[in-house]
This record gives C-alpha cells, sequence and structure tokens, in this order.
C-alpha cells in the first residue's frame, strides 16, 4: 500500500516536470519554459512597484482598509504572514523540511518496538482534573492560531506547538497514555504532501511554484488570502503531529528484549 | 477607570517584582516555589486586570486570560511542588533544629 502510493506520487511528480520542461508551449496550463520564468519581476519588482489600488489606472495607490479592500495582492491582514507564507512560501516549505528531518532522525534513534517509560509516581489528582479542564482550551487555541494565521499574530508553527503540548499535558498526567504515533505520521505525510501539491497546483495555474492562484478576497475576512490560510491550516497539523511525535518517541522506551 | 486601571498595574507590576526577589531570597525549593505562584499570581492577575480596565475593549479577553491563569499557574506549581517533594529534594532546617518556616 504505501509502496503503490509512493510509487504513483513519484509517477505524478515526473510527468509534472516532464510536461512542464517539454509542453510548455502547448498545454493549457501556465508553465513557463525552463528558464524564462522572471522570479526577481514577480517578487522583487512586484514588492518595489506595490500597488494595492483595485483599478490599475489610477497612479496613486489607494489606502489599504480594513474590511474592505478587494483584491489586495495577498489578501493577507497579518503583513508578516503574507511574506512568510505567500512571497517566501518556498522557504517555508524549507523550514518545515528541517523540521521533519529533526523529527525523522528522533525517529530512526527511538526506533523499535516501544512501551511506556516507567513512571517513578503517579500525577496527583490535581494534575489529572486541571488537565482535563485546559486541555480542550489548548487544542481549541491552537487550531485558532492557526486557521486566523492571516489575520491575527500567530500561524502554523506556534499552533502546531501549542497541540503538541496538548499532547505532553495527556502523557504527563496519565501514566498508561499512549497515543496512536501511527495517525501521527500519517497526519504529517498528509499534509506535508499537500503543500507541495498546493505549490505544484500555484505552478500549473499561476506559472510558478506555490503561486497565490485563488481569489484574495476581502482583507480581514476569515475566507480570504488565497491559499495563505489553506497552506497555515497545512503547516499547522504537519508541525502539531511531527512535534506531538517526537514527544510520544521521548515519552516511550524501548521494550526490554 | 483608566486610572483605576493605572492602580491595578502598579499594584501587580509591585507584586510581580515581590515575587521575583522571594525566589532570590527564599531558602529552598518549596519556599521558593510558593513565593514564585503566589506572589506572580495575584500579580499577573492584578496587571491583566489592570490592561482591561485601562483599555475597556481588552476587558473581556483580560478576564479570559485571567481565568486562564487561575486554573493552570497554580497546577503546574502544585505538580513542580509535588514532583520535588516525591523525589525527596532537601528541605531547608533552621538552625535551632526546627523544620523550616
Amino acid at each position: 500500500m504505501k509502496q503503490a502510493v509512493s510509487i504513483v506520487l513519484v509517477l505524478l511528480l515526473g510527468a509534472f516536470i516532464f510536461t512542464a520542461l517539454y509542453f510548455a508551449d502547448s498545454s493549457p496550463l501556465q508553465f513557463k519554459p525552463y528558464g524564462d520564468a522572471d522570479l526577481s519581476g514577480r517578487v522583487s519588482q512586484g514588492y518595489v512597484d506595490k500597488n494595492v489600488t483595485a483599478d490599475a489606472a489610477s497612479e496613486e495607490p489607494a489606502a489599504v482598509v480594513y474590511g474592505e479592500t478587494k483584491n489586495a495582492e495577498t489578501g493577507s491582514a497579518n503583513i508578516v504572514t503574507s511574506v512568510v507564507v505567500n512571497y517566501r512560501s518556498f522557504d517555508t516549505l524549507g523550514e518545515v523540511t528541517v523540521l521533519f528531518v529533526a523529527a525523522l532522525g528522533v525517529g530512526l534513534l527511538l526506533s523499535g518496538k516501544r512501551r511506556r517509560q516507567e513512571a517513578a509516581f503517579q500525577p496527583s489528582f490535581i494534575l489529572k482534573h486541571g488537565v482535563r479542564i485546559v486541555l480542550g482550551i489548548m487544542v481549541i487555541f491552537g487550531v485558532y492560531l492557526f486557521t486566523h494565521g492571516h489575520l491575527t499574530p500567530g500561524g502554523g508553527f506556534s499552533g502546531g506547538s501549542i497541540i503538541a503540548a496538548a499532547v505532553l499535558l495527556l502523557y504527563v498526567s496519565d501514566n498508561a497514555f499512549k497515543a496512536k504515533v501511527k495517525a501521527f505520521k500519517i497526519a504529517e505525510g498528509v499534509a506535508g504532501s499537500l503543500y507541495v501539491v498546493a505549490g505544484l497546483l500555484g505552478l500549473a495555474l499561476g506559472g510558478y511554484f506555490l503561486y497565490n492562484f485563488l481569489p484574495t478576497g476581502v482583507v480581514g475576512d476569515l475566507l480570504s488570502a488565497g491559499i495563505v490560510p489553506i497552506v497555515y491550516i497545512l503547516i499547522g497539523l504537519k508541525v502539531g503531529s511531527e512535534i506531538s511525535g517526537v514527544i510520544a518517541g521521548f515519552a516511550t522506551e524501548e521494550e526490554a528484549l | 477607570m483608566s486610572i483605576l486601571g493605572y492602580i491595578f498595574m502598579i499594584f501587580g507590576a509591585a507584586f510581580l517584582a515581590l515575587g521575583g526577589f522571594g525566589v532570590f531570597r527564599m531558602p529552598d525549593v518549596f519556599n521558593r516555589i510558593q513565593a514564585g505562584t503566589k506572589a506572580t499570581t495575584l500579580g499577573a492577575f492584578s496587571l491583566i486586570l489592570g490592561v482591561g480596565l485601562a483599555n475597556p475593549d481588552w476587558l473581556i479577553k483580560a478576564i479570559l486570560i485571567i481565568v486562564f491563569i487561575a486554573i493552570t499557574n497554580p497546577v503546574g506549581s502544585s505538580v513542580l511542588a509535588r514532583a520535588a517533594y516525591k523525589k525527596n529534594v532537601k528541605q531547608y532546617v533552621k538552625e535551632d533544629g526546627k523544620a523550616g518556616e
């Protein structure tokens, strides 16, 4: 099953690259032939000439009004997010990859049949019930942080870390707790692949990898900024499951042979 | 309203400073935890409530933050103190032989 999925993924990627390289002229997709993509024009020059006015005819840049301005270039109310997940999205993909490699290293070092580490003493009543109260709030807050990453401070990395902290609390408050590590791995892999798929869709529809191909909507709406919230949700899921997997790896120990 | 908020903020800052001082001054883990927790819980409460009063738009958020601190801060400190106790961390004993105050 795993092998079939990976073979299909590799074949799809190969077909994608092949069409991108050799059928750029005739294909309905927006591929640029190799070497023709003007990246500095897309990012640097576009940033220098930044013009948020809706009609390009008027030379004067209009002021951006929260909740009113439509179809701004990124449409993200949080400027940091518009840089991190739009202009520099490729860089963020690299960051996610770094985290993935770190989690992979932990997984390799702590591999083998594993059981829960024996705790020195039982968790107290206060901790158990405190965690029970706080846990839901933490997960909701983490999800809020990464779904509103394009509107408020926060984003995929911090939201995912908060969710992983909730998993850590579960481990601390219950000596018998064992997380479903396999589910973490599946979520991580699916979210990471979907990030790349979003990038390839941007390449196909807009001509650049990770191009923001969706309409950007009204600044300040939840459903705005094109693919920025989608990408941040994917990053949040990926980071959350990755760090949870690392925590699960450290909380268990190797089965005595 | 805003003056009341500033008074709360100063009060909270003073308590936070006292809590920080207590962490340095107290002799062992348990005393330090109680200084740190009690003083900083009240300090953070009044500081955040002061911000909420000085800027009434944030009052509800401030109260939510206070509720969250009220749940988490004592739990965290009790867990730390319990772990230290279970691990037989040495307690401070006064020179006259009685257990620490």
